[in-house]
């Protein structure tokens, strides 16, 4: 019973070495150790290791937070040049998509309008419309979010890093 | 008020990381540097490429700071890419080693058997230090970090799980296993005085 009582009382000392333990079993655990020397030997024995554990002192490169330093800087001045492409990128993509919605709109409410003033057939004007204007900025609008990937390829068959 | 007076000090961070505050960044740099190469000596049971690997480190910070939500503390956070980098390294390594020939192959541990001392052993500057550095050379990686990082870096078991991505218990087990290697090796050690 006694034996079974260090067990339990040990497994309460890890647990609360490890930041595992109620309030409660904390206060049995203070009690027990009262009068339990084995106990407050096996704590004290833990203590010691966990305080030898402090005991290391590594030793760490004087060089190395200047050349992190460095890595962070050129990292970071990649990093920033990469955002401003992509919304490049972005407002790009957005000026085509207003295009293609504003021909699409141009063909659909202003045949009529254009035709009287280029004195040409409501067919002819519609045909122009989605040569010059439709067709090539939806180009654009589709062809656009394939860049980053597309340059990325380049680089990567040329052997490019950024 | 202004907004820097009222921030606690994990969205300060988190707000400079998002901005990619590279003066922020100089100051952790330097506040973590010792903590980061123990937890690699730590977790590795080496001191090969650590240097490397905080260097890494940090960068995958600048680069994935904008995941830091400040809410929680920066510790387990830091020390949770720094265990995934440590990973890839190792998995890395073997990969590597399985490639070379069998004469060219690196132990991925230093050998017990070996004469160069363990980075344990460098490293102990204390009697029960020295006691220890045995014991952890050859306990299991996953049993050396969960001490390192409960009674050195002051996590608390949540934390811990966080950073191994592992359950309560798991962490707890970690911890008593690890205490009861260097429990044995500090009683060896006061019989053997």
């Amino acid at each position: 019973m006694q034996t079974d009582n260090h067990e339990s009382i040990c497994r309460l000392i890890d647990k609360s070495l490890a930041g595992d333990i109620s309030g409660q079993e904390e206060q049995s655990v203070r009690q027990h150790l009262l009068t339990c020397s084995a106990c407050r030997q096996y704590q004290d024995v833990s203590n010691r290791a966990i305080a030898g554990l402090g005991g290391f002192a590594f030793g760490t490169d004087p060089n190395l937070p200047g050349k992190i330093f460095a890595a962070l800087a050129i990292r970071a001045a990649q990093l920033e040049t990469q955002r401003l492409s992509h919304r490049k990128l972005a407002w790009s993509y957005a000026a085509a998509l207003v295009l293609t919605l504003a021909g699409s709109f141009a063909a659909i409410h202003l045949g009529d309008w254009f035709a009287t003033a280029f004195s040409a057939t409501h067919q002819q004007i519609q045909l122009g419309l989605v040569a010059l204007w439709i067709v090539p900025s939806v180009f654009f609008c589709l062809l656009l979010p394939t860049l980053p990937m597309m340059s990325k390829r380049w680089m990567h068959a040329k052997g490019v890093s950024l | 008020m202004t907004l820097a007076a009222t921030e606690s000090e994990p969205e300060r961070v988190a707000r400079g990381l998002r901005r990619r505050d590279v003066a922020l960044l100089q100051t952790l740099v330097q506040q973590y540097q010792y903590r980061l190469v123990r937890y690699f000596v730590f977790l590795l049971g080496t001191r090969d490429q650590v240097d490397d690997l905080v260097q890494e480190t940090w960068l995958r910070v600048l680069e994935r700071g904008g995941s830091y939500d400040g809410e929680s503390r920066f510790e387990p956070w830091l020390f949770a890419i720094a265990r995934n980098l440590a990973i890839d390294h190792t998995r890395k390594r073997r990969l590597l080693s399985l490639d070379s020939n069998e004469d060219e192959r690196e132990p991925a541990v230093p050998s017990p058997v070996s004469n160069k001392a363990s980075p344990f052993e460098q490293a102990a500057r204390t009697e029960d230090a020295q006691h220890l550095a045995r014991s952890l050379q050859s306990l299991q990686p996953v049993y050396r970090e969960a001490l390192v990082l409960r009674f050195q870096e002051e996590l608390s078991l949540q934390e811990i799980s966080q950073v191994v991505g592992a359950s309560l218990s798991t962490v707890s087990s970690r911890i008593y296993r690890g205490l009861a290697a260097l429990r044995q090796q500090i009683n060896g050690g006061a019989h053997a005085n």
